[in-house]
């Protein structure tokens, strides 16, 4: 089949902190990383246990298995490193392979090659479609938030940067006539300095982790007064959320964060969803909605003891991510018929086993987690492609005085930063150019 | 030629987009008639007199390496001749030519005539012949019919044309030519997909009534370019000047007072004008911050004294537009010899064509230039070729050419169209290619002379002239990798004004920026070959680590990108694609899995999951190449 025959590269163990860490890397270009990283291509299907290299460092030592075509799971050339599972070790790892010349994996890539190379019964096309669009879904869900805060103002001031520089050299390159004050080569130079410098200091941020929260993140929802914040202190242990008797009182969203037996959760406890005429309640309520947009997976509160309690359920779960909870349960005599949902009783504590089972089986099976890749290590691998571009143009620019050269380098930069920020076509910025200046011969 | 009416190709229409497109198709073998409301206008120039420019004279040199006559008619009208972005790489360098319109018209009618398998006939079209959902002919006002398997329209804005001057009105295809509404009419009761476009010229004047003392004078350059790789300068007229003035204060005061009496301001118009091409009123309201605007002044040739005023294109009232360009230096006395005006015009959704240019709806029907929604003689003439040169093919069976985004800014033109439709003229830029190292205006010939050589449409002198050139290319390419310049070799230290530290391949020494290979080869005695034959050997030594990154993308893609889907595929069928994204395969019904990536809106995942399905249907259609 037609696919683009690269080499690409994930973490295959749920993001967190595990007993081991696997990278998985399939592709044409696997005994080349082999060779680099373990210094040999090992036997197939033989375990090995070796350093794993970055030139004379040792990054951490493991097991590497290699599976050669086609005898592995996607049919292509399969190195499976397993480490020792450090998010910080496993980043550096993957960033080795990604130097070493393979992409991090898209969504459900690894089992569209399986697919693909007759690795799998062709019945399951369905199937692997459908893991494609809910791992592509866990992914965007993924980017919006390691795309809040800080890092989101820092990368938006960086891409406008790089957009306005864009502006300017392809500006002078296809309307050279026009009466329009082109910077000089000498002031590209310095924003060109300016933009790498900022790039520098978001890559040293986030790679410190001051930008960016990583784990799964789920939200707690449901109408006003349903136990939310009751459950949320349940979970963390603490008395983060306000809980009174009152419908509303969460007015904002609270964040907190826990673990889960290693799966580092965001739990984010919102404002109850109903109509409310009290502005700060309403906002708090726009927000909960929008943090049920983002979240790995949703914990829908429904009170037991209202009498279409079942029928809340029924309309919640259409939402594949949705966990429905009937709490309040020791306020009901009649259980049974409250089903497909984990009956507990935020009060007293019963069923939060069944609950905590319930979200690790579903974030352990979630296919975020399968693939392995996250939205922060994506983002960084970016960033790191961008820099080599800045670092080209800058060079092109001060040695060659290469105006063409400088502007393919600074749209490869843009194209490494639309994997963050989306797609910015040609047309997009012939757009910003004629909005800039006044084209018109 | 005998008056038959049964042909292999009918084109209609006689501007840019038909003329190369009654060309290709003559050229390809096919018998061909062109009918045009009036042979007088053959080629005629109905906006600036200009050919080329920058991201034109790529798609003009395009034209050239495949045969056609763009390039040859520029050379033989050119009167000033420029070389664009001349201080920038060669990627993105330009020529443009400012054309005597009559010169023009006469090269065009010459090679016409001349054309092998060509009849010219002077009548309008009024209405298609279509059976079964082929097109097999055209009715004309005379009541003729023409039959012929294939027929491409190239009717530019003669389709519901109509021109505003002030709140006035009237219908017409051009200042002075009727429009066509019988085949504008009949061809809304196709399923097409109609809108409007607008589009613009500058009042013209006499240019014994301007006072150049005073105006910049613009020269063409020296030495001066050629637009044709088969020309010499011999074949140019006489050379001119063009000159450059400004609008001034009094002039924008002028235009703003006049805005009331506006069709853009006063919303006669509904079509959409081009933004890199405004009219003089919009640049002043918008840009309310300038307060003075640049104009070319252009000579419309050397037979005449009529100048183009390049940038002040209007649609305001006539006594406005005298008042405004009595207000330009230079023009205090001027006087107007034809006013500007707006026109409206039909054009079709270029996203119902295929990448032949073939419509979607009527089998056999092409349509070509600016009914697909482009502005620009270049684009058309472009889009001309390709639909006349597909439409010989389709009525001699063979498979279509259609050109890809890595090979030709012709390709990039259609994929562009077909793919991404536009809600304005659609023009050329350099921007617009991605892989603007390769695509260069200057080995338009080697990418596409060889290919235009197969699809028979480049002839014996063209063909014979460019392996020459080609082989004295390779032959310099080889010599420079093994020819070594050893350390103290005087001659070449003293062109780089530094001493050797080591041996260096001529090829190593040409990378350097300041490297110029005529003169490496000046310094060590090498037989002199031709400019056009060392500046290519240059030029892919100074690119040759961006041209290699990019050749590796395409190759990387292009399985992928070329893999072929069915035009019949419907994509509501497929499991796991979003209702948008469907809606959007629907709408284009990409070619191949490429242009289906490139629709905006469809993900990377919908084509993981369109090659998903591919792949389960591959199981009883054998389609496999990769």
């Amino acid at each position: 089949m037609p696919y683009i025959k690269d080499t690409i590269a994930a973490r295959a163990t749920a993001p967190g902190r595990g007993g081991i860490g696997i990278v998985r890397v399939s592709g044409p270009g696997v005994k080349e990383i082999s060779r680099h990283i373990l210094g040999e291509i090992p036997e197939p299907r033989l375990a090995i246990y070796s350093d794993f290299r970055d030139g004379e460092d040792v990054i951490d030592q493991g097991i590497a298995l290699y599976f050669n075509s086609p005898g592995s799971f996607t049919g292509e050339d399969v190195l499976e490193l397993q480490g020792h599972g450090g998010p910080v070790v496993l980043e550096m790892l993957l960033n080795r392979v990604i130097n070493l010349g393979a992409r991090i994996a898209a969504p459900g890539e690894f089992s569209q090659r399986a697919y693909l190379n007759d690795k799998m019964d062709l019945a399951q096309a369905e199937a692997i479609a459908d893991l494609i669009n809910s791992s592509t879904e866990a992914a965007a869900r993924g980017a919006v938030r390691s795309l809040q805060g800080e890092f989101s103002t820092r990368i938006n001031h960086l891409v406008a940067k790089v957009i306005e520089l864009r502006v300017f050299v392809e500006a002078s390159i296809d309307f050279p006539e026009e009466e329009i004050d082109f910077l000089s080569d000498e002031r590209i130079e310095v924003q060109l300095a300016e933009v790498h410098q900022e790039l520098d200091k978001v890559l040293d941020e986030t790679s410190h982790g001051a930008l960016l929260v990583e784990g799964a993140s789920v939200v707690l929802m449901g109408k006003p007064n349903a136990g939310k914040s009751s459950l949320m202190n349940l979970l963390t242990g603490r008395d983060t959320s306000i809980v009174t008797d009152i419908p509303g009182t969460t007015r904002d969203v609270v964040n907190e964060t826990l673990q889960l037996d290693g799966i580092p959760l965001r739990l984010v406890d919102t404002a109850g969803i109903r109509n409310s005429l009290d502005k700060i309640e309403a906002e708090g309520v726009k927000r909960a909605l929008a943090a049920g947009e983002e979240a790995d997976l949703v914990i829908a509160v429904v009170d037991a003891s209202e009498p279409d309690a079942m029928k809340q359920a029924e309309s919640l779960l259409e939402d594949r991510r949705t966990v429905v909870v009937f709490n309040k349960i020791d306020l009901v005599a009649d259980t049974g018929l409250l089903t497909d949902g984990i009956q507990m009783s935020a009060k007293t504590g019963l069923g939060l086993q069944s609950l905590k089972d319930q979200l690790k089986k579903r974030l352990g099976l979630s296919p975020n987690a399968g693939s392995g890749f996250t939205a922060r290590n994506r983002h960084i691998i970016a960033l790191g492609c961008c820099k080599e571009s800045l670092v080209a143009a800058r060079s092109l620019l001060i040695e060659q005085r290469a105006g063409e050269l400088v502007a393919e380098e600074l749209r490869v930069c843009q194209q490494n930063l639309s994997e963050i920020t989306g797609v910015f076509t040609a047309d997009d910025l012939l757009g910003e150019i004629f909005g800039s200046f006044c084209i018109g011969k | 030629m005998s008056n038959q009416n049964r042909f292999d190709v009918i084109v209609v229409g006689g501007g840019h987009a038909g003329t190369e497109a009654a060309l290709a198709s003559a050229r390809a073998g096919a018998a061909t008639l062109l009918l045009t409301q009036n042979i007088e206008t053959l080629g005629q120039m109905s906006c600036n007199p200009a050919i080329g420019g920058i991201g034109k004279s790529h798609l003009v040199k395009e034209i050239d390496a495949l045969g056609g006559a763009m390039a040859i008619a520029a050379d033989h009208a050119g009167i000033h001749f420029r070389i664009l972005n001349s201080r920038k790489g060669p990627a993105v360098r330009a020529t443009r030519a400012q054309a005597d319109r009559q010169l023009y018209r006469v090269a065009i009618r010459q090679i016409l005539e001349n054309q092998q398998g060509l009849s010219l006939f002077q009548q309008s079209v009024d209405d298609l012949h279509i059976e079964n959902g082929r097109v097999t002919g055209v009715l004309t006002n005379m009541g003729l019919s023409f039959h012929a398997p294939t027929v491409v329209l190239t009717v530019g804005t003669f389709l519901g044309g109509l021109i505003h001057v002030g709140m006035d009105k009237q219908a017409g295809g051009r200042a002075g030519d009727a429009p066509s509404n019988a085949l504008a009419d009949r061809l809304r009761e196709l399923p097409f997909t109609v809108d409007r476009l607008k589009t613009g010229t500058p009042p013209r004047i006499d240019g014994r009534s301007v006072d150049f003392s005073d105006l910049e004078e613009q020269p063409g350059d020296e030495p001066r370019p050629m637009m044709s790789y088969l020309s010499t300068l011999a074949d140019h007229p006489r050379q001119v000047s063009c000159h450059i003035t400004h609008t001034s204060e009094q002039t924008h005061d002028i235009i703003r007072g006049g805005l009331d009496r506006s069709p853009l301001y006063s919303g006669e118009i509904e079509g959409v004008g081009p933004r890199y091409c405004p009219s003089i009123e919009d640049k002043v309201v918008r840009f309310s911050d300038k307060n003075s605007h640049q104009i070319f002044i252009e000579p419309e040739g050397l037979g005449t004294h009529e100048l183009y005023p390049n940038g002040i294109s209007t649609s305001l009232p006539y006594d406005v537009q005298v008042n405004l360009v009595r207000s330009i230096k230079g023009f205090e006395n001027a006087h107007i010899t034809r006013p500007g005006y707006a026109i409206e015009y039909d054009y079709f959704e270029p996203r119902e064509l295929q990448p032949s240019l073939q419509t979607r709806h009527v089998e056999g029907l092409y349509f070509a230039g600016q009914i697909n929604g482009t502005t620009g003689y270049e684009e058309a003439a472009a889009q001309g070729l390709v639909a006349g040169l597909n439409a010989a093919r389709q009525s001699q069976g063979k498979a279509p050419w259609c050109p890809k985004r890595s090979e030709a800014y012709i390709g990039v033109l259609i994929d562009d169209l077909i793919t991404m439709g536009t809600r304005e003229p659609y023009r050329m830029f350099t921007s617009r290619a991605e892989y603007r190292l390769i695509l260069r205006q200057d080995n338009a010939d080697r990418r596409l002379t060889e290919t235009g050589r197969e699809l028979g449409i480049v002839g014996e002198d063209r063909w014979n002239s460019f392996c020459e050139k080609r082989n004295q290319i390779d032959r310099l390419s080889d010599e420079m990798r093994v020819g070594f310049i050893q350390p103290g070799d005087a001659g070449v230290e003293a062109l780089l004004g530094q001493t050797l530290s080591r041996e260096y391949s001529l090829h190593d020494l040409a990378k350097r920026p300041e490297v110029k290979v005529s003169e490496l080869l000046g310094a060590i005695g090498h037989e002199r070959l031709p400019e056009h034959v060392t500046e290519q050997v240059e030029i892919d030594c100074k690119y040759q680590g961006y041209i290699v990154r990019q050749l590796d993308e395409i190759d990387r893609i292009k399985a992928q990108q070329d893999y072929p889907l069915p035009g019949d595929l419907d994509y509501t069928e497929i499991h796991g694609l979003s209702n948008e994204v469907v809606q959007k395969l629907n709408q284009v019904k990409p070619a191949t899995l490429g242009q289906a990536g490139r629709i905006s809106g469809v993900t990377p995942a919908a084509v993981s999951i369109l090659l998903i399905h591919l792949k389960k249907q591959g199981k009883t259609q054998v389609r496999q190449r990769a």
